[in-house]
């Protein structure tokens, strides 16, 4: 059993494998159930598959149903880096036998897996005009169809079986579409299936308009039964154009076997062995067409594309992750050579990466007119988070019916974008290189902070700019005190007399205070002394003149010269009270308390004199 | 004894400091859930408690992005950065809101690193620092006066020319600051933009229209309902209502 195990894993392995790739499906529905005879349905088959690109689906044989092809639309989508791919392919689908009609199971295969549709079911009716419950007798004749100029003719001419071309204009643009009706004229029976070999064409292009079209109608009083087969041809470059001759190649009897009246006159007719009768060959005329030029004047978005269109822009989803696939389709819709449509100039996305353009196409043949829309994908990969917008995308076009140009834009296109998570991936075309370099899908901003201190510099700065402003005056006074003091003390320094004489009462006037308190303590000895220096300081300083140098006769000329509105009462009051201080502070013993206090009264009147005089 | 003094300054910002961090915590735990909106209110409490942290700014206009409001996040983000220029975080938030916006913080064309360095401190630290240098300056000449005899050849003196030639270059700085996008501006935080008027009211032209997040130049303030912004990149200047725009 253990031994078993490896196979046996690899087996469960694979039968879980097995369903994994099993993604290639088909389905198919029809626009309607129920049709008329003359009308005709459109058939869709979508094939879905894992890769970029699906198979063709292979149609069944279909008798009972003349199958035109009728364009086809892709879409793909990114998710998580695997692709899916969808692809519709629509057909044009005339009925031609009444009654419940099948459509068989239609199948594709892409060389590994296949897969089958269903059966469908669609109810063909007659026509409206034959469905109309009235007897026959009452039943009024159709409307015969007006012939054309040429028909005409040709029966004037007496032909009973005839061919014609003509086209609904003769002059056109390039890209603008001209029908072209072929129609089979005949007024006998034929024997067998008649034989159309479409006509060449020169700098056309054609697209067919189904059904065949029959019916009768009367010329010139002879009934005639017709088919007619109608084209959309499409000019190609300025100048000549021309249709070839068209052919028809029939059986014409020898006697009438079908009638050409009858309703089902070509059923009958392809029913018909081909064998009887001889064979008669019917071509049409040459048709030629003028080209004309575009006018001048294109805008620069212009592609060639030439009719009337509209164009719309979308994104398959409103919100993406980064790195993840977005479908961002560009479809222009109206009527016009929509193969001939090119894709519009995408603009540059520098939010984007933007990948290879994909274009579905989808032609609709409706009263005779190809319209439809062609869708352009791109597949954009959003760099970074964020709001992004797909700009306007120009599409420029010529209107044959104004002619002039018109210049079409698309609305923007917003799209969200998220951060992208684990399950978003860079899109790559090309899997399984192994060891791609790291690579940044997105980028967001940075996380939460938990700090919830301030820093010291934001902290110093906001407490220096809270102070008042006041506060940040104080340097300033400071700078100014200081430029004061420095320039006194220069002015002291250079001026020291001045300065002397300035201070000298002050000084004076302290040491009386000092000589007054050592009176009081019974020193009147040291309050004499002290009197006596102020004294000779206080002269000192006002004559400008050290104590050493100076004596009573010095003094009394210096202050006689220097102030000369000293009075001799002044100079006398000096000498006395000199001449008092010398005699107690040379004599200390004649000196008692009384003495030295009248003393220190004298000096301290003389001061208020002389700071009078000497000034 | 000084020890324990200095050990009990230190510890009182740091026990304030530990009190936010568990209320901060709180709402960044509201944050990670996704609960932006509870997150964010918390985060304005804090602003309104402590506008000069930048973190509070910072963390809310995290929310607010998350809440996709661009104009509101780039204000936020802006006002961080304003606060602290020199986090890598903040500057790095507001680089990747800005671009969100359609700008970026470093001009096209300017050194990365050169920008780096410009904004290194920021207005207030070094309107701070000019006034730190004057102060520095007047007492160093003072100094230079008293000591020195106001002669340059003096210690004092030297220093004072120092701190003045620093004080004139710090004041320069901050001059051409003065022209910086951060500068006298604001962020249009109206949702889709805001007018802009030729005039200051609704009586005037709509000419243009300031996209929301978009960080422009508050030219004058002195109407009541309207500031008159202007658009450098474009050259245009308008009105646009005051309720739009947050001055950062």
């Amino acid at each position: 059993m253990k031994r078993n195990l490896p196979v046996l894993l690899a087996l469960a392995a694979l039968l879980c494998a097995a369903p994994a790739w099993a993604l290639l499906t088909v389905t198919a529905a029809t626009d309607r159930d129920t049709v008329q005879i003359d009308d005709n349905l459109y058939l869709t088959v979508t094939v879905s598959g894992d890769s970029a690109s699906v198979p063709e689906p292979k149609l069944p044989n279909m008798q009972n149903f003349n199958v035109y092809s009728s364009g086809r639309s892709q879409s793909i989508s990114i998710i998580n880096g695997k692709i899916t791919t969808s692809v519709s392919f629509t057909y044009m689908l005339t009925p031609r036998f009444l009654g419940a009609q099948t459509i068989p199971s239609i199948s594709v295969f892409n060389g590994r897996e296949k897969a089958v549709t269903s059966e469908l079911t669609v109810t063909v009716v007659k026509a409206a005009r034959q469905t109309a419950q009235q007897p026959p007798a009452q039943q009024p004749a159709p409307k015969p169809q007006r012939p054309s100029p040429a028909a005409r003719n040709a029966a004037v001419k007496g032909e009973r079986i005839f061919l014609k071309a003509e086209t609904d204009r003769k002059s056109a643009y390039p890209g603008e579409q001209i029908n072209i009706s072929v129609k089979f004229y005949t007024s006998v029976p034929l024997s067998s299936n008649p034989q159309y070999m479409p006509p060449a064409f020169k700098n056309l292009i054609s697209e067919d308009l189904p059904p065949v079209r029959n019916g009768e109608t009367e010329i010139n009083g002879i009934r005639y039964a017709y088919s007619e087969i109608k084209a959309a041809l499409f000019a190609l470059a300025p100048g000549p154009a021309q249709v070839g001759p068209a052919t028809v190649i029939a059986q014409v009897p020898a006697q009438d076997q079908i009638d050409p009246f009858d309703p089902n006159f070509f059923q009958k007719f392809m029913a018909m062995s081909g064998a009887q009768g001889r064979s008669m060959e019917f071509t049409t005329d040459l048709v030629k067409l003028d080209i004309k030029p575009l006018p001048a004047g294109a805008p620069a978005s212009f592609g060639g594309a030439v009719g009337d269109y509209t164009v719309t822009a979308s994104a398959d989803r409103p919100d993406a992750r980064a790195g993840e696939a977005v479908n961002f389709s560009v479809t222009v819709s109206g009527s016009g050579n929509l193969k001939a449509v090119i894709a519009p100039k995408f603009p540059d996305l520098p939010d984007f990466k933007v990948f290879d353009t994909m274009s579905s196409l989808d032609v609709r043949k409706d009263n005779d007119v190809i319209t439809g829309k062609k869708t352009f994908t791109y597949i954009l990969v959003p760099r970074s988070e964020g709001r992004k917008t797909v700009p306007p995308v120009k599409f420029s076009y010529f209107d044959p019916r104004a002619g002039e140009y018109r210049e079409l834009q698309t609305e923007p296109v917003s799209l969200m974008v998220e951060k992208g998570g684990q399950a978003a991936r860079s899109v790559n075309f090309n899997p399984g290189t192994g060891g791609a370099p790291v690579r940044a899908s997105g980028s967001d901003i940075a996380y939460v902070s938990d700090r919830a201190g301030r820093d010291s510099l934001p902290l110093l700065s906001g407490a220096v700019l809270s102070l008042p402003w006041w506060v940040h005056t104080g340097p300033l006074a400071l700078l100014t005190l200081s430029f004061w003091l420095a320039r006194f003390n220069r002015f002291k320094l250079a001026n020291p007399l001045l300065f002397r004489f300035r201070q000298a009462r002050g000084e004076a006037s302290r040491d009386i205070e000092e000589a007054e308190a050592l009176i009081k303590a019974g020193k009147t000895n040291e309050a004499v002394a002290v009197l006596y220096d102020s004294f000779l300081d206080y002269l000192s300083d006002k004559c400008g003149l050290k104590v050493s140098a100076l004596t009573m006769k010095k003094a009394g000329e210096l202050i006689k010269s220097r102030f000369p509105k000293a009075t001799e009462r002044s100079l006398g009051e000096i000498r006395e009270l000199w001449e008092a201080l010398e005699l107690r502070h040379y004599s200390p013993g004649t000196a008692g308390k009384e003495g030295a206090s009248d003393l220190a009264k004298k000096y301290s009147l003389l001061l208020e004199f002389l700071e009078k005089e000497l000034k | 004894m000084r020890r324990l003094l200095l050990a009990l300054l230190l510890a009182l910002p740091a026990a304030a400091a530990a009190y936010d961090r568990g209320e901060l915590a709180e709402f960044n735990d509201l944050y990670r859930a996704g609960q932006y909106e509870e997150a964010l209110e918390g985060y304005r409490q804090l602003i309104a408690k402590e506008p000069s942290n930048q973190w509070g700014w910072y963390n809310a206009a995290n929310a607010l992005f998350r809440l996709n409001r661009m104009g509101p996040a780039v204000y936020h983000y802006a006002k961080a950065f304003s606060l602290d220029p020199r986090s890598q975080d903040i500057r790095g938030n507001l680089d990747f809101a800005l671009r969100h916006t359609g700008q970026k913080l470093v001009p096209e064309g300017a050194p990365a690193a050169l920008h780096y360095f410009y904004y290194i401190v920021s207005e207030r630290e070094l309107k701070a620092l000019a006034l730190l240098l004057f102060w520095v300056g007047c007492l160093a000449w003072a100094a230079g006066f008293l000591l020195d005899g106001n002669k340059w050849s003096g210690p004092a003196c030297r220093a004072a020319a120092a701190t003045g030639l620093l004080l004139l270059c710090s004041l320069a700085w901050l001059g051409a600051r003065q022209t910086s996008a951060f500068s006298s501006a604001g962020v249009v935080t109206k949702a889709g933009g805001t007018r802009m008027l030729s005039g200051p009211g609704d009586n005037f032209k709509t000419y243009a229209s300031a996209p929301e997040g978009r960080i422009v130049k508050i030219l004058d303030t002195d109407d009541e309902a309207y500031y008159e912004i202007g658009l450098p990149k474009e050259g245009i200047k308008g009105w646009a209502l005051k309720t739009d725009i947050e001055k950062i």
